[in-house]
């Protein structure tokens, strides 16, 4: 390789001092490029080498999907991580290690958080509203996102927290006695409890409850399908429409959330998307745009996408709320893209919470906040036109 | 040739007088450097007392380094006066530099809007101070060294004073002057103009017509004005456009509109924003919705949209206490808050306020940023929980919240709210954890309701998120999730002992999965292989760079806790810190003469440990009551010793231009420490009187090392 002499090593110098100065000062030509120069390209969490306890404890089972490799290593399959783990090692998500070449859950049996939430808090606004979930949660996530509300328990390991002795039939239980319709797996990942999850969801739907995944969508597509048999609902978030603000801000990626929208759709899971509107990275109308246009495209639109105004929260605390009619302005954006219910979140008394007939455009549901002092959907048609109103509804 | 004191003339005929000069405009410099680079650091990164002693700990250690260089430098290469001058250039033009750097690189390096952990925080904290600290620390002893060259028997001590001058002048300079006036680049430039000067001056008349001077001279001065030029483009948001920008006594405000959405940043972080209605309406009506008829209220820190909320109850009454004048002017300039009848704004501290006033109130709101630093921390301690209640009337309420828990409540949560809930008990009959948004505690004398939307239906109160969200969200569920999770034997935060100060700092480390283990072995050992390098005279001085900076650093966590923040107060003591240390030099450069060194440095070791057993014991048996006065001549006192011992050790270690370099590095490296471990260790983990002691165990370990050697 050519040495470069001190005149060009000078000048090369300059130029890079001076181009984040530029670019700050808005100088710099290349404005569209600012935030994508700015910290880590990705964010993806790490194996954790040698970690896995001695035993195993109480709480555990047998990995679902996982395969044996050579030298007592095993690979899990549950998610796209697919993390290839030697003895001892715990995978990404903090939830599974191998112990002498088995894959073992230690989210199984041991929820940290169990609370009974109304059901649009999830937020599904097309599944028998307002009705009660028991919502329950097992540390882990496959994920990192900067922004994350439940840091607390995704980023943790099973052994870290405070956690309750549930396992699968006891929850089945606590839920009826609690009047709930629903099981919902949420706050955390699911998907990094998928054992714990899948089988509490075969329990529940015998007991006659009904079962709601909330999640990444960072899935494979194979323990999904099995996840699809028993789950009646599911809210996944599409972060953004971006696979490098996914690896930026999550430390994840786009295209097997798109596969598992695309699988939800075709096993005909009632779904609903939502997106957390980050300013400065997931405010992009051109992307929110291509987004919509992929949604109608790929999975009809008849899948409702709520809209969240951000707020500084973990790790992401040095950005503004998301202003209002940014908002506004993506959810005429999805409908005019083809997206028939776009809602807008975290955002109290505003009418874009609020349900619309696609057919006749009249008020059906209002909501003010978890009450619906106006419901105009009668056996899941529109009162006044008859349409039918896609969703589960009592 | 010995030094003597030569009439002013130019600096070529004088090197004396040039040199001196040059070595107060680095003072002058250096403090008001600091001081700017503090705020930066703040603005853009974590304000907490972590990265404040991070800064400090790290410009002491940079300094240091700079010291021990300038000793390497020198026996290359014999001191020169034209090196010295181009040096002081280069530290002029490179306090724009890192500035800049700092602004522009942080959203480089790091994810722009993401917060960032202790390691990266302290490694860019270092790596960007490292060049304008180290040439800082070099230029004291070249200074010394270059006068040696031509006067071999120039004192140390001298050096070490008129250093000092110049830190006081710069101190008071940016405290009562730049800091009311001019924006951190405008500050740096009018700071290092002497600097630019004096270093002119340097090269004699021949010299300053030759091309190389010139260039240096024109590039350093075309650096500082760069500054002015870049100063709000190189502080523009990435989204949005930065619409005001002004500098407070307090920090740095700035208003960012992104569409029609106006945010104010209060150094670097979100503060206030246009539309937070789950906020505003958590903070006012859980509060007040337990009063039959609130007509008296003090809300210390408010967003706008609290008032309107206020307004719903027709008080006759609103007080609003906000110490950044500047803050609210800005709030109503951009109609952030709209003022409402019976409001009243009071620009004061808030436990200065309360301390001062006879009111009393319906109901006293808190609403301020998590008690991460010394100054808010106050604000949640018994003491202060006291003065509360002491200022309500009877059956009022008062509340305060912290950050809360969505789903799962975290151990350092549990800690921070077990130890408020039984810090409040100790002082309220009645005291009630809501978990909105945030975890509010509403405190009073009768039994809390929690039935808040009913409490509102009741007055014809409408709300927009209470109503809709309450009921899922604050659950019968949730509120005994809450009351299960409380630990009995949390102890209580008091002003003296700020416990909530550790769990905080746990919260910090566990929100970027880090300990600051790893740092403090490190720390620990380098701090061992240096001190086992030390000579003894350099191990006093260590001690008392310690000693110093500790005690500052409890004074001033004292001051605040007694009197409130009062910025002037708070900037006098810091100058009383500094100025002390000029007549302790000059009654150290008096007695360095004398035989008996030793025992006087001793007699000053003993005297600075006698200083600090009494803080404690003077504050105790006077039940926390003395004058100001008491600390600014305490200051003066403890500060005027230290300067005392810097001659008096130096001459002990020989006082060639070696022991110069050491001695400077000593006293510097030991005032590091000495920030650190007190803000860090002594005062939140061991409270006042044990952090006092602590203080006097470092300054008996000093002293030890001037005990006699055992003959051989």
């Amino acid at each position: 390789m050519k040495a470069i002499d001190r005149r060009t090593f000078l000048w090369l110098s300059a130029a890079l001092l001076a181009r984040p100065l530029t670019a700050r000062a808005g100088l710099w030509p290349f404005q569209e490029e600012r935030h994508e120069i700015s910290g880590e390209e990705d964010i993806r969490g790490a194996i954790f080498k040698n970690d896995a306890p001695k035993t195993l404890w109480k709480w555990h089972k047998e990995g679902f999907s996982y395969d044996k490799l050579e030298e007592s290593r095993v690979m899990c399959n549950i998610c796209p991580n697919r993390c290839m783990l030697a003895p001892g090692d715990r995978s990404v998500c903090r939830s599974k290690v191998n112990m002498d070449g088995t894959l073992y859950s230690l989210a199984y049996g041991n929820p940290c958080s169990v609370h009974i939430d109304p059901v649009e808090k999830k937020p599904l606004f097309h599944f028998k509203p307002q009705t009660t979930a028991f919502s329950i949660a097992a540390t882990g996530c496959n994920f990192r996102c900067l922004n994350c509300q439940n840091w607390e328990i995704s980023q943790v390991k099973p052994h870290e927290v405070r956690h309750y002795d549930m396992f699968p039939q006891q929850v089945v239980e606590k839920a009826r006695e609690a009047g709930a319709a629903s099981v919902a797996y949420t706050y955390s990942e699911a998907t990094t409890y998928f054992e714990y999850m899948i089988d509490t969801a075969r329990l529940a739907k015998e007991a006659g409850l009904a079962n709601l995944w909330i999640s990444n969508g960072f899935i494979n597509k194979e323990p999904l399908l099995e996840l699809c048999k028993v789950i009646n609902a599911a809210n996944v978030n599409l972060k953004s429409f971006s696979d490098a603000i996914y690896r930026k801000l999550n430390g994840g990626r786009l295209q097997p959330v798109l596969d598992t929208f695309k699988t939800l759709h075709e096993q005909g899971v009632h779904f609903e998307m939502t997106t957390l509107v980050v300013p400065g990275y997931i405010d992009n109308p051109e992307m929110i745009k291509e987004m919509c246009g992929w949604i109608v495209a790929n999975l009809g639109p008849d899948h409702p996408l709520h809209f969240l105004r951000f707020f500084p929260h973990y790790k992401l605390t040095r950005l503004p709320p998301t202003p209002i009619s940014t908002l506004e302005h993506f959810r005429k954006l999805a409908m005019s893209e083809g997206i028939r219910y776009v809602y807008l979140g975290n955002l109290p008394d505003h009418p874009g919470s609020n349900t619309y007939c696609h057919q006749c455009g009249k008020l059906l549901i209002e909501r003010r906040g978890y009450q619906l002092p106006v419901n105009n959907i009668k056996g899941g048609l529109c009162r006044f036109c008859r349409t039918a109103i896609p969703g589960v509804w009592l | 040739m010995r030094y003597r004191p030569i009439k002013f003339s130019t600096s070529a005929n004088n090197p004396g007088q040039g040199v001196s000069r040059v070595v107060i405009a680095t003072g002058i410099s250096s403090v008001v450097v600091q001081l700017v680079l503090v705020r930066e650091f703040l603005a853009q990164f974590q304000g907490n007392e972590f990265t404040i002693a991070l800064i400090f700990f790290s410009w002491l250690i940079l300094g240091g380094i700079g010291s021990r260089l300038a000793l390497l430098a020198s026996r290359r290469q014999p001191a020169d006066i034209n090196r010295l001058a181009f040096c002081s250039l280069l530290l002029a033009a490179l306090a724009v530099l890192e500035i800049l750097a700092i602004r522009t690189l942080r959203d480089i390096i790091f994810l722009h809007g993401a917060e960032v952990g202790f390691y990266p925080t302290m490694a860019s904290i270092f790596l960007f101070t490292a060049p304008y600290g180290i040439m800082n620390g070099f230029l004291l002893p070249y200074s010394l060294y270059v006068l040696r060259s031509r006067y071999p028997d120039y004192p140390g001590a001298r050096i070490y004073l008129l250093d000092s001058l110049g830190d006081v002048s710069g101190g008071a300079l940016f405290s009562f002057i730049l800091v009311l006036w001019l924006t951190p680049l405008q500050a740096v430039f009018l700071a290092n103009l002497p600097l630019l000067v004096a270093a002119v001056l340097l090269f004699s008349v021949k010299q300053r017509i030759r091309p190389l001077p010139i260039l240096a001279t024109a590039t350093a001065l075309a650096l500082l004005l760069l500054g002015l030029l870049l100063e709000h483009q190189s502080l523009a948001p990435l989204e949005g456009q930065l619409v005001h920008y002004e500098e407070s006594r307090y920090g740095r405000l700035t208003v960012h509109q992104d569409r029609e959405q106006l945010t104010i940043f209060v150094d670097g972080a979100p503060i206030f924003s246009s539309h937070n209605q789950s906020l505003d309406e958590e903070t006012i009506h859980f509060p007040l919705s337990q009063l039959a008829r609130p007509r008296t209220i003090l809300l210390i820190g408010a967003e706008g949209g609290m008032f309107k909320e206020v307004a719903k109850y027709q008080p006759d009454r609103v007080d609003y206490l906000e110490i950044d004048r500047k803050l609210t002017d800005i709030q109503l300039d951009y109609k952030l808050l709209t003022p409402i009848a019976g409001l009243r704004i009071i620009h004061q501290d808030g436990r200065a306020f309360l301390s001062s006033t006879d009111d009393r109130y319906d109901a006293i709101i808190i609403n301020l940023p998590e008690p991460d630093t010394f100054q808010i921390n106050r604000f949640y301690t018994s003491e202060f929980f006291r003065l509360a209640l002491d200022h309500l009337q009877p059956g009022g309420i008062f509340s305060f919240s912290v950050a809360g828990f969505d789903n799962y409540l975290a151990e350092h949560v549990r800690l921070k709210i077990s130890s408020l809930y039984h810090t409040a008990r100790e002082h309220f009959q009645h005291v009630q954890l809501l978990p909105g948004n945030k975890i509010f505690f509403l405190c009073g004398s009768l039994p809390i309701n929690t039935d808040i939307p009913e409490l509102l239906r009741n007055k014809n109160i409408e709300t927009s998120f209470i109503s809709g969200y309450f009921s899922g969200n604050i659950t019968e569920e949730r509120l005994n999730y809450l009351r299960e999770n409380l630990q009995p034997d949390t102890p209580a935060n008091l002003d003296t002992s700020p416990f909530l100060l550790q769990v905080m700092f746990q919260q910090w480390f566990a929100r970027f999965e880090t300990t600051p283990t790893p740092f403090v072995i490190v720390s620990c050992l380098l701090l061992l292989v240096y001190l086992g390098r030390c000579r003894r005279e350099e191990l006093v001085l260590f001690s008392t760079g310690f000693v110093i900076m500790g005690s500052e650093t409890l004074v001033i966590f004292i001051y605040q806790i007694l009197f409130g923040y009062v910025y002037e107060q708070i900037g006098l003591l810091v100058t009383v810190f500094l100025a002390g240390l000029l007549p302790g030099a000059w009654l150290g450069e008096r007695f360095r003469h004398s035989r008996n060194l030793r025992q006087r440095l001793l007699a000053c070791d003993v005297c600075l440990m006698a200083l600090m057993a009494i803080l404690p014991l003077v504050l105790t048996s006077s039940g926390y009551t003395l004058p100001p006065l008491f600390f600014l001549l305490y200051g003066f006192a403890i500060s005027m010793l230290c300067g005392c011992q810097f001659p008096l050790a130096l001459t002990l270690g020989g006082g060639g231009n070696p022991a110069a370099a050491r001695s400077f590095s000593a006293d510097l490296i030991g005032a590091a420490c000495g920030t650190l471990i007190t803000s860090l260790l002594l005062i939140p983990f061991l409270g006042l009187i044990w952090g006092a002691a602590g203080l006097i165990l470092v300054k008996g370990c000093g002293m030890l090392a001037l005990a006699p050697r055992p003959a051989k």
